[in-house]
């Protein structure tokens, strides 16, 4: 899962970050408005976390203008304003959720899960398919309710597909979703862990669509 | 004096109409009884003159005998007349019989057994007898009193209904103050709404405008302390998130670098919200500050104080200050508050610039006025942000720097409170920003 975060503040920018990536997360830091929405404009994200007050470009215009693309990317805004009127502004503009800073890394993570589930349109807390059981808040996997240890790649991997379950992702769709921007990408990584998925889960769990990319059936 | 206004409206009235009332009187009484004395007087001549015509005929044919009462005030009047052996031969009945005065002739006063006389004599066209009319003083200041009393009788049923009359009088013109009065009582306490004017008299208007004047300085204050309270909780918020996540992610990081890494920032989260303190606490009691600029302000010794305290800082960051100073430039201020605007200017200046480069601190002057400016060599900043930098909170885009974005704020208030100049233009060489104040 790829996350944007755009918060002008140096320690709690840091700070998400950290606390995203530990979560399992790929995340794109941003510091201003204007890159926001260009790193929006291009790149591929699960979910975005934004500040409303940024320098050169207003978090609730970088919202505005996402939904003006008929973009339906799930936006978390974060706001130092907690009055009602700021909240019903920021939803309005689009937002999905809103957290009023100071606010608790564990309930980010847990209501960015809960609005990338929403957007999936898979609303259960865990995912299934065949016999496997994915809970992205505790990052376990179970097999015929037995427990696979899975490193956070392989996890990310399974979860995009199982996510995405009927619908068939691109080697790079999975790739987008694995690095963040800057991040080099090994050449065959993709395949490595598919491979490692089929032989620790079991091998028919993902099919491969010849020149086309993987899917889990639905 | 009483307190009250109506009291003393009625009491400075009501005590100028009876010194007004008592001196016309007084002089009414004086005037009249000296005309009256003369109307008497007059009386006296006349009545001798009478007796004169009688007794010249009819005084052999007289007994000595007395004349009868005619009249309540004849009683004390009386008369004599005397022959040439000055023997009584006429006189009223309540007369004496030994000489009225003993001036005979003319006007005089006498006393005669306890009472007292106003006496006029004259002789007969003979010569040889004497006249003597006289009248009791008693009567006349018997009438003398009456008129007195007549006219202060008036007075003495006029004065409570003047009273009464005043009384409703003030009580109705003092009604718009009355009605203020209770207007003001019945407002809450965050009503501070103009009063109106128009039915309001002359003489309060200037008040009620006043008050007014008042209550806007109140509400503009209140305004500016809500919003300030408002910015200072938010500009909290950030920093509090950034110590609150970094130490969450310091729980739950795998490895001891990225632990230490989130727990220095949390350190960091800490100083930066102390400092953020700090510079409230400052903007909020420099906001409150009365301008007492009385006090005579050595530029270059305040500088060199601040400068030296800033210093190990600077050497730390491998910045290096320089002090111009023309000596003996003094200006009237407050000292306290010139070292806060120097700190805060060179604390930014110091921080803003890249390593190995100088901040200048110069004390001049400019067309006779002294200025005081502080160069960086630092990026410097765009022309619109140029207009905004001095604004309460804000940090212009790609700042590294750790800072509130509140010290230019507290360096552009203290120089309205020293009705000085501040101005911010990028430097003259390099890239940096020159912050200078001219003293006026």
């Amino acid at each position: 899962m790829r996350i944007l975060v755009v918060e002008d503040d140096a320690l709690l920018g840091d700070a998400i970050q950290a606390g995203l990536k530990l979560a399992g997360y790929a995340v794109d830091w941003m510091k201003d408005g204007v890159s926001a929405d260009q790193a929006l404009l291009t790149e591929p994200y699960a979910a975005a976390v934004l500040d409303l007050g940024l320098p050169r470009l207003s978090g609730l215009e970088v919202l505005r203008r996402l939904r003006n693309r008929h973009h339906v990317l799930p936006v978390l805004l974060l706001t130092a304003r907690d009055t009602v009127e700021d909240r019903i502004k920021g939803l309005d503009a689009g937002a999905d959720d809103y957290l009023v800073k100071p606010f608790d890394m564990g309930e980010l993570s847990a209501r960015l899960r809960a609005l990338i589930r929403r957007s999936s349109g898979k609303p259960a807390a865990s995912l299934c398919s065949a016999d496997v059981e994915l809970d992205p808040a505790t990052h376990q996997v179970r097999h015929k309710g037995v427990h696979v240890e899975l490193p956070a790649r392989e996890f990310a991997v399974l979860h995009a597909l199982m996510l995405n379950a009927g619908r068939v992702l691109s080697r790079a769709q999975i790739e987008e979703q694995l690095y963040s921007w800057g991040a080099e990408i090994e050449s065959n990584a993709v395949e490595v862990h598919i491979h490692h998925l089929r032989k620790k889960l079991f091998p028919g769990l993902i099919e491969t669509i010849r020149g086309v990319g993987y899917l889990i059936p639905d | 004096m009483p307190t009250s206004l109506k009291q003393r409206l009625l009491l400075l009235s009501l005590s100028t109409v009876l010194v007004v009332w008592l001196a016309a009187s007084l002089f009414t009484y004086f005037d009249a009884r000296e005309e009256f004395e003369e109307l008497l007087d007059a009386h006296l001549a006349q009545s001798a003159s009478l007796l004169v015509v009688q007794s010249s005929h009819d005084l052999d044919e007289i007994e000595t005998d007395h004349a009868p009462l005619l009249h309540k005030y004849s009683r004390r009047v009386a008369f004599q007349v005397w022959d040439e052996e000055r023997v009584l031969r006429l006189h009223s009945a309540n007369a004496p019989t030994q000489l009225l005065a003993t001036q005979e002739q003319g006007y005089s006063n006498s006393v005669i057994d306890g009472k007292r006389w106003r006496v006029f004599g004259t002789l007969n066209e003979s010569g040889n007898n004497l006249i003597q009319v006289a009248e009791r003083t008693e009567m006349r200041e018997e009438l003398a009193e009456n008129i007195a009393g007549n006219l202060l009788k008036p007075l003495l049923f006029s004065l409570p209904l003047l009273a009464l009359l005043l009384w409703i009088a003030v009580s109705r013109s003092l009604q718009p103050l009355i009605k203020l009065t209770a207007e003001i009582g019945r407002r809450e306490p965050e009503n501070l709404l103009a009063l109106g004017t128009t039915s309001a008299p002359a003489e309060v208007q200037p008040l009620i405008e006043r008050l007014n004047q008042l209550f806007t300085r109140i509400d503009t204050s209140m305004q500016k302390e809500r919003r300030f309270t408002a910015d200072a909780a938010h500009e909290l918020r950030t920093p509090l998130g950034g110590i609150k996540a970094q130490a969450q992610v310091a729980l739950a990081s795998v490895n001891d670098e990225q632990r230490c890494h989130a727990l220095d920032n949390v350190i960091a989260g800490c100083d930066r919200t102390t400092r953020l303190i700090e510079q409230l606490l400052t903007l909020a009691r420099i906001d409150n500050l009365s301008d007492d600029l009385t006090e005579a302000c050595p530029l270059k010794s305040i500088a060199a104080e601040v400068i030296a305290q800033i210093a190990p800082m600077a050497l730390k960051q491998d910045v290096r200050l320089e002090l111009t100073a023309e000596n003996g430039r003094v200006v009237s201020g407050n000292p306290l508050l010139l070292r806060i605007f120097l700190r805060n200017l060179i604390d930014n200046a110091v921080r803003h610039t890249p390593s190995g480069t100088r901040v200048k601190v110069e004390i001049g002057d400019i067309n006779g006025q002294t200025r005081l400016s502080v160069t960086d060599s630092g990026p410097g900043i765009t022309d619109a942000e140029l207009s905004r930098v001095a604004e309460r909170f804000y940090r212009p885009v790609g700042t590294t720097a750790i800072g509130s974005g509140l010290g230019l704020s507290i360096v552009k208030r203290i120089a309205e409170i020293h009705h000085a100049a501040l101005d911010i233009k990028p430097s003259i060489e390099g890239t940096g920003l020159t912050v200078s104040i001219t003293f006026k």
